[in-house]
């Protein structure tokens, strides 16, 4: 069964809802703050089927670049809590095509075990081809990973970095990785020349996802999304609009969303990114705002500009 | 939760031998069994059919032949699936639902030209790929879009000669490291019969690429030498595509520095298939000695090598000389 990709323009949505918490440290246990937070969602995941998208992006020995093993491991262990028959890691590193490597790298085998029928590579998964709704590129339809398409439930599962192309990479640019390498390539390029931007709408508005979590106890700030500085925040950032998600953790980040332009185009169709369309929980924006660099070109996103 | 860094093994010195008791009784094994009906292989076992796992396979099942051997059934069937597949314009899709041509028409090229009797029954298949292959230009460096560049306000971040012309992933894009080397091991030592005219000069622009894109101090990645001033980080399996596609020069300064990367780094390697591919590369340069901390059967037993049937054609293709598979027409 493929999942409904019916849009909802955003006038047409209620507020939405995102919650912060605090995580001071990976070391620190993530598992019942993870799943309590979910439980506020009430999601329908009993019996169904999960499919967590971390954001990996290369080899990371350091821990900075990629969403961390404990943050993957503790969600799975959640959604599986939850009731969720069977929750699925998967992923398609753009700029490296040994997807296994990565996964070493990061420890991901450490927190969870063998991996050989938890990760899919969507990078070399079953495809099928999908027409682009939105139109907000010149890509009239791309080819997708079947497990993206054919999952009850996606959680797009990002790292908080800022971008030197796109402003930031959050839970919406993180969906880049459901692209197939095995037709667009390492990195994908075709994206790229479609307008990082639109490209970005367009794949969103296909796949949709439906929950995001974003990895902000370390981000990274400057020169992301791979050789960028570190950044503690001490934040995990929840909510089953994606958009409303990304929008918060740019103001946690001290940058304005409304200037970044996929996520402004995004608060037309897909989500809310308006301050008073997204009701808070957990603790404030302000008790957890950590200003993150970024490269000149995008000077013009930071809050105090 | 535990997060301390499990405890790495020593290396080892061992061999740089052909790893045959492996490849040949766990890989090749597997390679057999996942070939489709239709003659092709998906990149797992019972995944649809498709055009790279299909050329890996072929590539790696076709190496364990004796010289002189007759095709075997799965060859000849995986060979058919190929020539099915084949675009009208002469390319290859990378899945048949696609009616684009892309990067693997080089792989399918060199894959159908490797040996003597392939390339009299594949002739023309292959010279219609590679006049494609020739044909396909990439974007960024076209005149038009440099001199965009040269009037846009905006500074180039990335430190690239926009000369330099090599080969994308998919047409009417930016050069990379892997689709050049591919074209590269397609357009080399082809019965010039086959070759287009443009043959020659689009290899001396290939090698210009990847002589171009090289990391600082050696080896590749996807083609990103420095970005904002930093310097890329080299990965495996680039920089082993790129050193095999320039291993007519491995007296040039940018061969002696990538090899020695692949030296120093081969013991940190972590996962199967950049070992593998490693292994080759450091084979092809004449290397008899490495530094290891795992071995094949170690990597299989962490993840199943993720069913990859591409990982486990590269671990077949490390059972055999490189040289004696490299070269497209079978030659060396």
């Amino acid at each position: 069964m493929l999942r409904n990709r019916t849009l909802i323009p955003s006038f047409q949505r209620p507020a939405s809802r995102v919650i912060i918490r605090r995580a001071a440290s990976y070391e620190q246990e993530l598992g019942t703050l993870i799943y309590e937070s979910l439980v506020e969602f009430a999601l329908p995941v009993k019996d169904k089927v999960i499919l967590l998208k971390p954001n990996l992006v290369g080899l990371d020995p350091l821990g900075v670049m990629n969403t961390h093993p404990a943050v993957i491991a503790a969600t799975r262990e959640s959604f599986l809590r939850l009731g969720a028959s069977q929750v699925l890691i998967g992923d398609g590193p753009a700029m490296d095509r040994d997807t296994e490597a990565i996964l070493e790298s990061v420890r991901l085998r450490e927190f969870i075990g063998p991996l050989a029928r938890i990760f899919v590579d969507l990078n070399i998964d079953e495809i099928e081809r999908v027409p682009l709704a939105t139109k907000a590129s010149r890509l009239k339809e791309l080819f997708m990973p079947k497990t993206v398409l054919g999952t009850d439930l996606v959680v797009s599962l990002p790292k908080l970095k800022t971008h030197h192309w796109a402003g930031v990479t959050l839970s919406l640019k993180n969906m880049f990785g459901v692209v197939p390498g095995s037709c667009y390539g390492w990195p994908k390029n075709v994206l790229h020349w479609a307008g990082i931007d639109n490209a970005i709408l367009d794949i969103n508005a296909a796949v949709k996802p439906d929950f995001a979590i974003v990895d902000g106890i370390v981000g990274m700030e400057g020169n992301g999304p791979i050789q960028g500085t570190p950044k503690a925040c001490g934040a995990l950032i929840f909510g089953d609009d994606p958009v409303a998600v990304d929008a918060t953790c740019c103001r946690v980040m001290g940058l304005l969303p409304e200037r970044i332009k996929y996520l402004a185009a995004a608060g037309t169709m897909l989500g809310h990114i308006k301050a008073d369309k997204i009701q808070q929980v957990g603790e404030n924006i302000a008790a957890v705002r950590s200003k993150f660099a970024v490269v000149k070109e995008f000077s013009g996103l930071s809050e105090a500009a | 939760m535990d997060i301390v860094p499990a405890e790495e093994p020593a290396p080892v010195i061992a061999e740089l031998n052909p790893d045959n008791s492996f490849a040949k009784n766990v890989c090749a094994p597997l390679l057999r069994d996942a070939q489709n009906a239709d003659g092709g292989w998906g990149f797992h076992p019972g995944a649809s059919s498709r055009v790279e796992p299909t050329c890996w396979a072929l590539k790696a099942l076709t190496s364990l032949l004796a010289p002189g051997t007759l095709d075997g059934d799965a060859i000849r069937r995986g060979r058919d699936f190929l020539i099915a597949a084949q675009l009208a314009d002469g390319s290859w899709p990378s899945t048949s639902e696609e009616k684009t041509g892309c990067w693997v028409t080089s792989l399918a090229c060199w894959v159908l030209a490797g040996e003597s009797e392939g390339q009299k029954k594949y002739s023309e298949a292959i010279a219609t790929g590679l006049s494609w292959v020739c044909g396909d230009w990439p974007r960024d460096s076209g005149w038009w879009q440099r001199t965009l560049r040269r009037l846009s306000s905006a500074k180039q971040h990335a430190k690239h000669n926009d000369a330099a012309r090599g080969w994308g992933w998919t047409p009417g894009t930016s050069s990379w490291v892997e689709p050049t080397a591919f074209a590269l091991l397609a357009l080399e030592n082809q019965d010039s019969s086959q070759l287009p005219s443009l043959a020659q000069k689009r290899r001396k622009l290939g090698e210009a690429l990847l002589y171009d894109r090289m990391c600082p101090g050696g080896g590749w990645n996807c083609g990103n030498p420095e970005v904002y001033g930093v310097a890329g980080e080299p990965l495996v399996i680039p920089t082993t595509w790129a050193l095999l596609a320039l291993r007519e020069y491995p007296e040039r300064r940018e061969n002696i520095e990538s090899v020695a990367w692949m030296e120093k780094n081969f013991s940190s390697i972590q996962a199967p298939g950049s070992y593998a591919l490693a292994r080759i590369c450091l084979a092809a340069y004449g290397r008899k000695r490495i530094e290891e901390t795992a071995n094949a059967n170690d990597f299989h037993v962490r993840n199943e090598f993720q069913s990859n049937i591409a990982v486990a054609a590269w671990m077949v293709l490390t059972a055999s000389n490189p040289r004696s598979w490299l070269a497209a027409g079978g030659k060396n």
